[in-house]
């Protein structure tokens, strides 16, 4: 417990994104978490890897364990050389979508996670980063 | 698991249909399709969603989900979401996410029964 | 003639040389007693210091033994001749010791007792300086005490204490700081004061502040004790200086608080479960809950009561939860926004929740707020919440004689 290898998954197809959430699954609870925070993590998981697969088509997503000082953490990555994302404020605002889901998916994993980063450039590809902290 | 397992079983003039613990976006979408048209061959009243195996709920199920909803009712039935867990339950309302005006119930039981009352309450209007 | 001129010359005065420059000189010294004596100890010359530190006069003293000075204990121990007979011999005796004035009383002395020679080398006499060591004594006395006074008022305190010099190395420390570093004195003094703490730079740090302010007051390290263990101090300082002002060190004080450290730690743990234990979650009735909140709501404790009122729910299968915020102080909209999505998840489940408690300041809270809790059945208290629960579960509370 408390520590985990780091890993990748490449995301390519419809069904990787429920591959995703197993691993993810797995590696939240390997690490710690308790199920409400693993349901959290998942969650957010699903959302980020269904944007990499319906935005940039395929992608990867990046899990390793994160430390900050006695605090343990799990960072997830999804990097995929898509389109990008023109506006990131804007997108991190409730309800823009650009077609599938409710609008939900960045602004939802934001609240779901502890950390988020977003690093886009339009034609070039998006790279978000999130962090669950283990509660002390 | 594959769509085609997703099984609808009629009961006392409702649909009920249990809902994997893990589907994918295309099981999601068989199950939407199956509900409809099961509606139509059983001319049920209303539907239950058993959702109790479910461990993760994200905007697409959520989606699908809330027009799946709004179709049966379309279609003169009412749809109660059965034995959402608490931890989903959390997650979904952190997420901000709406399951629109779907009823909800602790259990397969109480959702039937909550059915049941809805209509006596139609019938009296 | 020639008989007489040896005479003159072998008598002390005449050996010493018997110039008027000398004798001018000799009666000028009022701090010391120089007088002379003969071969066998007799007093010959005498002078005004002599006078004022022994209490006679030339008239008495001149052809006196000069044993009247020592102690009669000294005098039955044979020390007057024998003082001679050392001087005689080894050239120059001087010694601190006791000696008694012509009133009996005695005093402390620094004697220096030398023989006279003539030209043939044979003794003549002595000359002998006496000074009065009774004011030095005093003050050595005073200085001793002080300093045994500084030196106990430092032990005695019970905190540690040291003194730092310009150059940072310890100059003193007392037993405190030896019990609180598990140093002896001796390994401490002399190193340098940094070096004992988990942060020297900080120490460092404040070392210089006390020299640029002159003190520092609650500065906060960790000491490192020789066998590993981490003491959290606070340090109060000041620099101290010598009577010209200059600074030639620091005082500091410490104070161990590792004790009130883990009372601190003690108490936030013990919050901490109460915290938990004032979200129960109990079961009061088929199929309902009751939720008392107390104390103010942060988002990570409505978290915490969010999801075991959501579990408790569940797992009691029950349809109705009751929400009594009668004890929560005050309510703003982040714990307004908290309480709608506990509801909110509640409904999820599919169960309801009734919230009571609303106190009229809340209320108006809330309305002020612009809060709107209108999907929410609400209700003032918890015996009223409770008769909404039965409606809800269709259920009637009878009394017994009222009963089929």
């Amino acid at each position: 417990m408390n520590d985990l290898p780091p890993g990748e998954f490449p995301i390519g197809s419809e069904n990787d994104i429920v591959s995703a959430r197993r691993i993810i699954r797995n590696a939240a609870t390997a690490l710690g978490f308790g199920l409400t925070d693993v349901t959290r993590i998942v969650t957010a998981a699903s959302e980020l890897t269904r944007n990499i697969y319906v935005h940039a088509k395929s992608g990867i997503m990046r899990w390793r364990s994160v430390h900050r000082g006695s605090g343990v953490g799990l960072e997830l990555t999804f990097a995929d050389n898509g389109p990008g994302i023109p506006d990131v404020a804007k997108a991190l605002q409730v309800g823009y979508t650009t077609g599938t889901g409710l609008g939900m998916g960045l602004p939802g994993s934001k609240r779901l996670t502890d950390e988020m980063t977003i690093q886009s450039e339009v034609g070039r590809g998006t790279t978000i980063v999130v962090r669950k902290w283990l509660p002390t | 698991m594959p769509a085609e397992s997703i099984s609808v079983i009629k009961l006392r003039g409702l649909l009920l249909v249990t809902v994997p613990p893990d589907p994918d976006d295309t099981t999601v979408s068989a199950l939407q399709e199956k509900v409809l048209q099961a509606m139509v061959q059983h001319e049920s009243r209303g539907l239950v969603l058993d959702i109790s195996t479910v461990q993760t709920l994200d905007s697409f199920f959520a989606r699908t989900v809330v027009e799946t909803v709004q179709m049966v009712g379309l279609m003169g039935g009412r749809t109660v979401l059965a034995g959402m867990r608490a931890n989903v339950a959390v997650t979904v309302t952190q997420l901000g996410l709406s399951i629109g005006n779907a009823l909800t119930a602790l259990d397969v039981d109480r959702a039937i029964e909550l059915l049941d009352a809805e209509a006596s309450k139609e019938l009296r209007l | 003639m020639k008989r007489e001129v040896k005479t003159k010359a072998n008598s002390p005065a005449a050996v010493l040389g018997s110039q008027e420059s000398y004798r001018q000189l000799v009666d000028s010294v009022t701090d010391y007693a120089i007088i002379m004596l003969d071969q066998d100890g007799h007093v010959v010359s005498w002078n005004p210091g002599a006078e004022r530190i022994q209490g006679y006069t030339k008239r008495e003293i001149i052809g006196k033994h000069f044993e009247r000075f020592y102690t009669t204990e000294d005098v039955r121990r044979g020390l007057p001749g024998q003082d001679l007979k050392n001087a005689a011999k080894i050239g120059r005796v001087e010694s601190e010791v006791l000696r008694v004035r012509k009133d009996g009383t005695q005093f402390w002395a620094n004697v220096i007792l030398s023989p006279l020679r003539d030209q043939e080398g044979t003794v003549r006499g002595f000359a002998k300086a006496t000074r009065d060591l009774t004011e030095l004594k005093r003050a050595e006395e005073t200085a001793r005490l002080a300093s045994t006074y500084n030196r106990s008022l430092i032990d005695a305190t019970l905190d540690p204490l040291l003194t730092i010099g310009p150059d940072g190395k310890l100059m003193d420390v007392n037993g405190a700081t030896e019990a609180v570093t598990g140093r002896t004195r001796q390994e401490l003094i002399g190193t340098d004061f940094f070096d004992y703490f988990t942060e020297p730079e900080r120490a460092r740090a404040g070392y210089q502040q006390i020299f640029r302010d002159g003190s520092v007051r609650d500065y906060p390290l960790e000491l490192r004790r020789s066998d590993g263990q981490v003491v959290s101090v606070l340090f109060n300082a000041s620099v101290y200086r010598d009577e010209a002002g200059n600074v030639i060190g620091i005082v500091a004080v410490a104070r161990d608080i590792t004790e009130r450290k883990q009372a601190e730690a003690r108490i936030q743990q013990q919050s901490r479960e109460i915290m938990e234990l004032s979200t129960p979650v109990m079961h009061v009735w088929q199929g309902v809950v009751v939720a008392p909140l107390i104390g103010s709501l942060d988002s990570q404790r409505t978290q915490q009561f969010m999801e075991r009122l959501l579990d408790r729910i569940v797992e009691t299968n029950s349809p109705v939860a009751l929400m009594d915020i009668m004890g929560v102080p005050a309510v703003d909209s982040q714990t307004a926004q908290h309480l709608i999505e506990t509801v909110s998840a509640v409904r999820l489940l599919g169960a309801q929740v009734v919230m009571t408690g609303v106190r009229p300041a809340i209320a108006q809270t809330l309305v002020h707020l612009g809060i709107d809790l209108s999907g929410i059945i609400t209700r003032s208290s918890l015996s009223a919440g409770l008769q909404v629960a039965f409606d809800i579960l269709e259920m009637q509370v009878v009394p017994k004689d009222k009963r089929l």
